[in-house]
């Protein structure tokens, strides 16, 4: 103990905190249902293509007994996909997809660690449920053998919620604020926005935010149908299953997958010259302080994050042309968003375009968020919204005139991500497109 | 008046204990919702809670019809008498045998002409 101790980091650079820095989005990594894989993510996204199916259920466990049967799943996810210093077997499925991501999004940005200080690159990543599969294994193990030293010894470094941000970090070398948010299905909405938060302070150069989520698990599967909100009608038409704003949704689909977004202050990418796809531009982080699975009826705590992240990021309501919305396609979740889009933006509702990436993938709780922005910074990116699939027959209680089974294209500049969750918790994010104009100082 | 069937007794019983108030305050025409007060996860809990005691499985294709709380009593008694989904229109109160008996739920061998469980959900 009495050996001498490492001499304490010399960071090279620190910002002095508050210096109001801007962020952009760099990089994008992402596993879904519809493909590992931005590119591929994209088309399929653009082509409307679900990636909901039959679920054939765990192993001992009959689907039968299961009220919901559908899931969207990450079919084509195989443990060799890490890379290779990672140890596979000794880390949840949902670290490893996020690991994946991670990988894609780096080199999408083309950040190269080797010419980075490592402690001015962080990870924030959100998870909702995190290592649930080990978790439940070996929870029903003890249970059965009552042998305590038959606990694998890696089942608390795999449940616990922050394995993914901590191996992210240790595969690249990212040695600055390490950080994972867990608010349920606004965890990864919400480490953007911390991302966000991380740059304008100074606190890091670059942050590798987004998302993980894989509890498509016997029990975690089990409490979410238990809690009724999961889709039952459509278990013989899964592609059907997922469908935000439309009559017959009735509840959502268990999702799973890992987004992730390189977000650097606009100073750092510049100075690499980097691509840059957007801006993150504004936040709003609120609790509705309402009830713990049920949203504020009328939409006031939704409208007001909304507005809130828009403050924040010196927009008016009038400028916002695209929202990526939460719609998770529960009876009770997507009037009340509707309601709060027309409670804030009143005549120009009709006028957003409006999607929920939701309707192809599923509701992948703590990743959603990182989803719905990769989704969000694509769509100002190319200029083209993704469709809202099975929005087919459109519930009064939730039309919009911007929401289109169809791609939609527009002039967007400014786009929000609305992520709201368990535990009575909203994000909103706000992202603008870039050009080379927007690099120019502005008052905030 | 006809005197109430056990279920209902202990529908009732369980309403009112989840509720913290006295049975003679929960009535069979009370409105779930809008008399006692039950958001939707309360309603839930409260459908979980008679699945538990019943050894029901109440699809939530069946939820929309369950109002009131004579319309959990009429459910409950039209599924232990061995019919399968919501009963037809009016509630069924003359279940009181098998309320007598809960456990003795639908037989094992379906009957010919009961609907089927998958059936009865709509696509």
């Amino acid at each position: 103990m009495s050996a001498a101790r490492a001499k304490p980091p010399q960071p090279r650079s620190v910002p002095s905190p508050g210096t109001g820095r801007r962020a952009v989005v760099t990089g994008l990594g992402i596993v879904s249902p519809i493909g590992i894989g931005i590119d591929t993510f994209w088309k399929n996204a653009l082509a409307g293509r679900s990636g909901v199916t039959s679920f054939r259920g765990f192993e001992g466990f009959p689907i039968e007994g299961y009220r919901s049967q559908v899931a969207g799943q990450v079919l084509d996810f195989d443990p060799s996909q890490v890379p290779s210093g990672v140890q596979a077997d000794r880390y949840d499925r949902y670290a490893l997809l996020a690991i994946v991501a991670t990988m894609e999004a780096l080199g999408d940005a083309g950040l190269r660690m080797e010419r980075e200080d490592p402690y001015r690159v962080g990870v924030i990543m959100g998870a909702g449920m995190g290592g649930m599969l080990i978790g439940e294994e070996e929870f029903n193990k003890l249970h059965r053998n009552l042998r305590p030293n038959r606990v694998h010894p890696n089942f608390i470094p795999m449940i616990t919620l922050n394995s993914a941000s901590g191996i992210i970090a240790i595969t690249v070398g990212a040695k600055g604020v390490n950080l994972t948010i867990s608010t349920a299905c606004s965890s990864s909405a919400h480490a953007i926005g911390q991302a966000l938060t991380s740059i304008r302070t100074g606190q890091a150069d670059v942050i590798i935010a987004g998302g993980a989520e894989a509890s498509i698990t016997p029990l975690t599967f089990a409490g979410f149908c238990s809690l009724r909100a999961l889709s039952t009608a459509f278990n013989g038409e899964p592609a059907r299953a997922s469908r935000p704003f439309d009559r017959a949704r009735d509840g959502f689909v268990m999702g799973e997958g890992a987004g992730v977004l390189i977000v650097e202050s606009l100073e750092h990418a510049q100075r690499r010259k980097a691509r840059i796809y957007a801006e993150v531009a504004g936040y709003g982080a609120t609790s509705e302080a309402h009830h713990m699975v049920i949203p504020e009826e009328h939409g006031v705590e939704m409208a007001a994050t909304m507005q809130l992240a828009l403050r924040d990021a010196g927009v008016r309501a009038a400028q916002v042309d695209h929202i990526n919305a939460h719609a998770t396609a529960t009876p009770i979740g997507d009037p009340v968003e509707t309601a709060a889009i027309r409670r804030l933006f009143t005549k120009r509702a009709d006028h957003i375009l409006v999607n929920a990436t939701k309707s192809m993938i599923g509701h992948t709780l703590g990743a959603a968020g990182a989803m719905g922005g990769v989704s969000c910074v694509l769509a100002l990116h190319t200029g083209l919204v993704h469709p809202t699939i099975n929005y087919d027959d459109p519930d009064p209680a939730c039309e919009l005139g911007g929401i289109s089974t169809e791609a939609q294209e527009g002039p967007l500049r400014v786009a929000l991500l609305n992520a709201f969750g368990f535990g009575s918790n909203n994000a909103v994010v706000v992202l603008k497109k870039w050009s080379e104009s927007s690099a120019r100082p502005r008052p905030r | 008046m006809v005197s109430e069937s056990v279920i209902a007794t202990r529908i009732r019983t369980a309403l009112a204990e989840h509720l913290k108030r006295d049975v003679s305050k929960v009535q069979l025409q009370d409105d779930l919702k809008k008399d006692l007060g039950l958001d939707s996860l309360a309603m839930i809990e409260l459908l979980f809670k008679i699945e538990e005691t019943f050894d029901l499985e109440i699809p939530n294709d069946d939820l929309s019809q369950i109002t009131t709380v004579g319309d959990v009593v009429a459910y409950v008694e039209h599924r232990l008498s061995g019919a399968k989904g919501a009963p037809a229109a009016r509630p069924v109160a003359a279940a009181t045998v098998a309320a007598n008996h809960p456990e003795a739920e639908a037989p094992a061998t379906p009957k010919p002409a009961a609907p089927k469980k998958k059936g009865s959900r709509r696509a």
